[in-house]
């Protein structure tokens, strides 16, 4: 008996050395995000700014401009990636992401829809967007499993997946002939948000974004139990006396509520919901209540990264977060799809 | 005594009837075989009595109250199933399996009480797999991994334990291995054992209780020398067999030597309509 508890101990401890870590990391970022950008401010500038001694240029980069856009990185990279965690754990599948299902570009269409209906006005009223992207998500997954549910059998985790694909590559066909009606102002806006970047890059957004987090992060934590039981054979899950039904619906609705909302913000990001679950996987093993955390930490840590680097690299422009994120991510999905023993 | 009984059981994939009126009485503390040909609906049966499957018609009663009527976390503290074959997520360990068994018990965030651990403690240890407590599933042996799931569905701290061919893909000693636990469990922990099993020499010798099944009805059941007789194998299998006695135990033993010609032991076409 102590033995074992030993054990678990270890296990927690190393749990926690990887939150911790990661942290660190994040924290790290952080600081040297802040500087980053067309007008480099040096780690003492920062300080100054924070403290109230900086110039007023200075105030309003770090305040109105940086700040905010690091804020959402980490609440959007932390939202995909447990969003992607979810949906790995109710598929079985560790391939499936709100990505894969059709859900980013989901959203993607109706705020192409929703800036083509206001192209006869000049301003499109942006604030609104967030609402559109969210209601596209939460169509497309409602679609997705109207199709996959089947009378008797439920749902199939994998027709799930394949339907998703499906109606992802329906959309994108979509997405492509709307925007050739658009103007070059909004198809300039549009390539921009498709390619995924952090766009709202004022408090008001992150406004927006924040309750969705707030609400739906803690419900996901709160079901990691009925997750790890979801995620065994489905015959075992049954076993258990787990009503599955009931809880996948609840956990998609999670997934889709919390990457809807963000990307609603932060564009069509790709990959955060796919990569940030795998590394936590590999670092803290698939039990979700320590996998879900880890995911959050590790898909802030990642679009972090991304975004600062995507204002460093081509300056005086920048490159969208989500292209970065996919230059960062393909070589490691590449690299821990080569060492899987399947 | 009999725990479980099903009454005018029912069973059918989508419209295909494949159990009908089924009515099987499973004694209290003793090991049941079910046995038959592949596609005669025994795991069907078994998927039933463990509410994996729910039933066209009539019911499954545990200590006279229906399955159905019940809530399934409730009947989860009762009775426990292991399926045919499961899979477990890469790099979940012994030990977090073993941990969700207590599933049915637990509440809100899952803390595990003093009351989880030591049911954990003690389906990992009776399986003997206290030395394979933190490795992954995905890294043992088929027998060890086996009996980690056994260990699983022992954690639910169940007095029914429902198996699905649980020797299927094991070597012969990895076999005997997991059919002498059930057997200890059963003897010293007093739990009330149904299995699916292929092997009617291995039914023979490990259970008490042998019910043959044809075509989702039952055809003999009792004590291994009522039900393996020439005349019933005959009629599950399709097969000629002799029957000798086991030189060390004195339980029958088959020796099959011949199909019968006219029937068609393994209805294979049936099976694959409904997979």
């Amino acid at each position: 008996m102590n033995s074992l508890s030993h054990l678990e101990k270890k296990k927690k401890i190393r749990y926690m050395v990887t939150i911790c870590i990661f942290l660190c990391l994040i924290f790290t970022t952080f600081l040297l995000s802040m500087d980053a950008g067309l007008i480099h401010l040096s780690p003492i500038d920062v300080l100054k700014v924070l403290v109230n001694h900086g110039t007023s240029q200075q105030e309003l980069i770090l305040f109105d401009f940086r700040l905010p856009r690091i804020v959402i990185s980490l609440l959007v990279g932390s939202g995909l990636a447990v969003s992607g965690a979810i949906l790995q754990g109710i598929t079985r599948n560790s391939l499936a992401d709100p990505g894969i299902l059709g859900i980013n570009v989901g959203a993607g269409l109706v705020v192409v829809l929703f800036i083509s209906f206001f192209s006869s006005m000049q301003v499109v009223p942006v604030f609104a967007l967030p609402f559109a992207a969210l209601m596209g998500a939460v169509l497309t997954a409602t679609l997705i499993y109207i199709l996959t549910y089947k009378k008797g059998q439920g749902l199939s985790p994998m027709r799930m997946i394949l339907i998703g694909i499906a109606v992802a590559s329906g959309i994108e066909a979509a997405l492509i002939v709307l925007t050739i009606h658009l103007d070059p102002r909004q198809l300039q806006f549009v390539t921009i948000w498709l390619a995924g970047s952090i766009w709202g890059t004022n408090w008001n957004f992150v406004l927006t974004l924040l309750p969705w987090i707030l609400i739906l992060m803690p419900l996901a934590f709160s079901k990691a139990r009925v997750l790890n039981i979801l995620n065994l054979y489905e015959d075992v899950s049954k076993g258990l006396g787990m009503a599955i039904e009931k809880e996948r619906l609840i956990l998609l609705g999670i997934a889709v509520g919390l990457a809807g909302s963000c990307v609603a913000v932060g564009g069509n990001m790709g990959f955060v919901g796919l990569i940030g679950p795998h590394l936590a996987r590999k670092l803290v093993g698939p039990k979700h209540q320590f996998l879900l955390p880890a995911s959050a930490l590790s898909g802030s840590l990642l679009l972090i990264v991304a975004d600062t680097l995507a204002r460093l690299i081509v300056q005086p422009s920048e490159i969208p977060t989500g292209i970065l994120v996919s230059i960062i991510g393909a070589p490691y999905f590449l690299y821990l799809l080569a060492k899987s023993k399947a | 005594m009999d725990c479980l009984h099903t009454a005018q059981l029912n069973i059918a994939y989508v419209d295909r009837l494949i159990v009908e009126d089924l009515n099987l009485c499973v004694p209290e503390g003793k090991i049941t075989a079910l046995v038959g040909a592949n596609g005669s609906g025994k795991s069907t049966i078994l998927k039933a009595i463990a509410r994996i499957m729910k039933p066209k018609k009539g019911s499954v009663f545990l200590d006279g109250q229906s399955i159905y009527h019940q809530p399934s976390k409730e009947v989860a503290k009762l009775l426990s199933i292991l399926p045919q074959n499961p899979t477990a997520p890469e790099g979940l360990t012994v030990g977090e399996l073993v941990s969700y068994g207590r599933f049915p018990y637990q509440k809100g965030f899952g803390n595990l009480t003093q009351e989880d651990k030591k049911m954990i403690h003690w389906a990992v240890d009776v399986t003997g797999m206290l030395s394979f407590y933190d490795r992954p599933i995905d890294q043992l042996s088929g027998g060890q991994r086996q009996r980690a799931w056994i260990a699983m569905a022992l954690a639910q701290g169940t007095n029914i334990l429902c198996l699905d061919e649980p020797t299927t893909f094991l070597d012969m000693a990895h076999q005997l291995e997991v059919l002498k636990l059930l057997k200890k469990l059963n003897k010293e922990e007093h739990r009330t054992i149904i299995m699916v099993v292929h092997d009617l020499n291995h039914a023979s010798k490990f259970a008490h209780n042998i019910v043959a099944i044809k075509e989702g009805r039952i055809v003999s059941e009792g004590d291994p020398q009522t039900v393996l007789t020439k005349g019933v194998l005959k009629k599950v299998f399709g097969i000629e067999a002799d029957i000798i006695s086991d030189p060390r135990t004195g339980v029958p033993l088959c020796l099959p030597y011949e199909l019968v010609q006219e029937h068609d032991p393994v209805n294979i076409d049936s099976r694959m309509s409904y997979i």
